[in-house]
């Protein structure tokens, strides 16, 4: 009897890619994982809601931050021709005007803080800063605006600034350019830019200042004034 | 190499790969959760004038590090999360490094002396200090492509090799 040749049978395939090299499969791997990371990234960003929109240009401004002069510590060659204090702020408040709005310093701002027109709604402070910290202390009576997340205050907060005499945006102070970015969206809102101004010094020199602050909602009472 | 000295390597391998993974879950949160100020700070690295480009890069890379970051901790395609990581950690260590000559220069000081907040997600830090940070870290996602390690993976390579293990 003559046998039927037994099927040689297929070699276990343990191997998806048997011709790839080890290196080639590492490339091949390295590829996928980017491609997954970055639809995983794209997702998560869309649907985060502190994501960003991507389309969104979030720094319209005339001049860039990388645009202006880089600072220069003073040196024993290049001593400070003013205090330091003094050339930051001028600094900063060549930086808002650069952007053509107009900075206003702490007395001033100090002033329209007790100016009867504040409880009027004439005049209208804007904090710039997130959620966080607008919620951890504030100057009393000031709207937040996240320019970040514009469609959640924007609205509301555009009222009060369109009906006000003039409108004080801050947010942290010093390098914090958001209460710039925040002015320049008010105005191309339609707030007159004559009645915008900006508070370089921000929430920092503020509150360092023992003046008055307010934590949580917006007119939820004063908060201990700190260093008091 | 004897065999307990293999699983020495092995063990550190390990070690190393959560190390790895565990940091990069950990700064890509600390900038996913405030994509805000990682914009504001990748801008200054002035990459790119186009908007689109720069909120891309804030708004995707800190997720896109938490997922490799997820990989390498849970043992899924070591190799090509490691090899993704060491091309993310390259570039950006030259531009960190370019950054800090822009500024060393402009503040007239010695250039361990520059201290800045570079986007890393571990706020300001001291140039060198980051630089021998981010050499350790690409060296180590280095030393995963050797393939050793593969205790506690759930899928160490997407592919098997002749005579490996998935």
């Amino acid at each position: 009897m003559r046998l039927k040749p037994r099927p040689t049978p297929e070699p276990r395939r343990t191997n998806i890619v048997p011709s790839r090299t080890p290196t080639a499969a590492i490339l091949l791997e390295a590829v996928i994982v980017m491609a997954v990371a970055v639809g995983f990234a794209f997702a998560v960003n869309e649907m985060s809601p502190r994501g960003l929109k991507l389309g969104r240009n979030y720094f319209p401004s005339v001049a860039s931050a990388t645009n202006l002069p880089p600072k220069v510590l003073p040196t024993d060659e290049n001593p400070p021709a003013v205090p330091e204090e003094k050339s930051e702020t001028a600094e900063i408040d060549q930086r808002i005007k650069s952007k053509g709005l107009q900075p206003i310093d702490r007395a001033e701002v100090e002033h329209l803080f007790h100016d009867p027109r504040y409880q009027q709604g004439l005049v209208v402070f804007i904090d710039a800063r997130d959620e966080d910290h607008y919620a951890e202390g504030h100057i009393p009576g000031a709207f937040e605006l996240d320019r970040y997340h514009p469609e959640k205050d924007l609205a509301a907060d555009l009222v009060p600034c369109q009906n006000a005499e003039q409108v004080v945006v801050y947010c942290t102070g010093g390098d914090c350019e958001d209460a710039e970015f925040t002015a320049l969206m008010l105005r191309d809102a339609g707030v007159s830019n004559k009645n915008l101004s900006v508070y370089g010094g921000g929430f920092d020199e503020w509150s360092a200042s023992h003046l008055p602050l307010e934590q949580g909602a917006r007119n939820s009472g004063l908060a201990p004034v700190k260093g008091q | 190499m004897n065999n307990a000295d293999g699983k020495a390597i092995d063990f550190a391998t390990v070690a190393g790969r959560w190390f790895l993974g565990a940091f990069f879950v950990y700064s890509g949160l600390e900038k996913g959760l405030d994509p805000a100020s990682f914009l504001k700070l990748v801008r200054q690295y002035d990459l790119t004038q186009t908007s689109f480009l720069l909120n891309s890069i804030a708004g995707t890379l800190p997720w896109f590090e938490v997922f490799c970051g997820a990989l390498l901790l849970a043992g899924v395609a070591v190799r090509g999360a490691a090899l993704t990581v060491a091309g993310i950690l390259i570039p950006f260590t030259a531009v960190v490094w370019h950054r800090a000559l822009v500024l060393q220069g402009a503040h007239g000081i010695p250039f361990c002396a520059v201290k800045f907040d570079c986007g890393c997600g571990m706020g300001e830090e001291f140039i060198c200090h980051k630089l021998l940070e981010n050499a350790g870290l690409i060296l180590l996602a280095l030393w995963m492509l050797a393939g050793r390690g593969r205790s506690f993976s759930l899928r160490f390579s997407l592919f098997a090799h002749p005579g490996g293990t998935t």
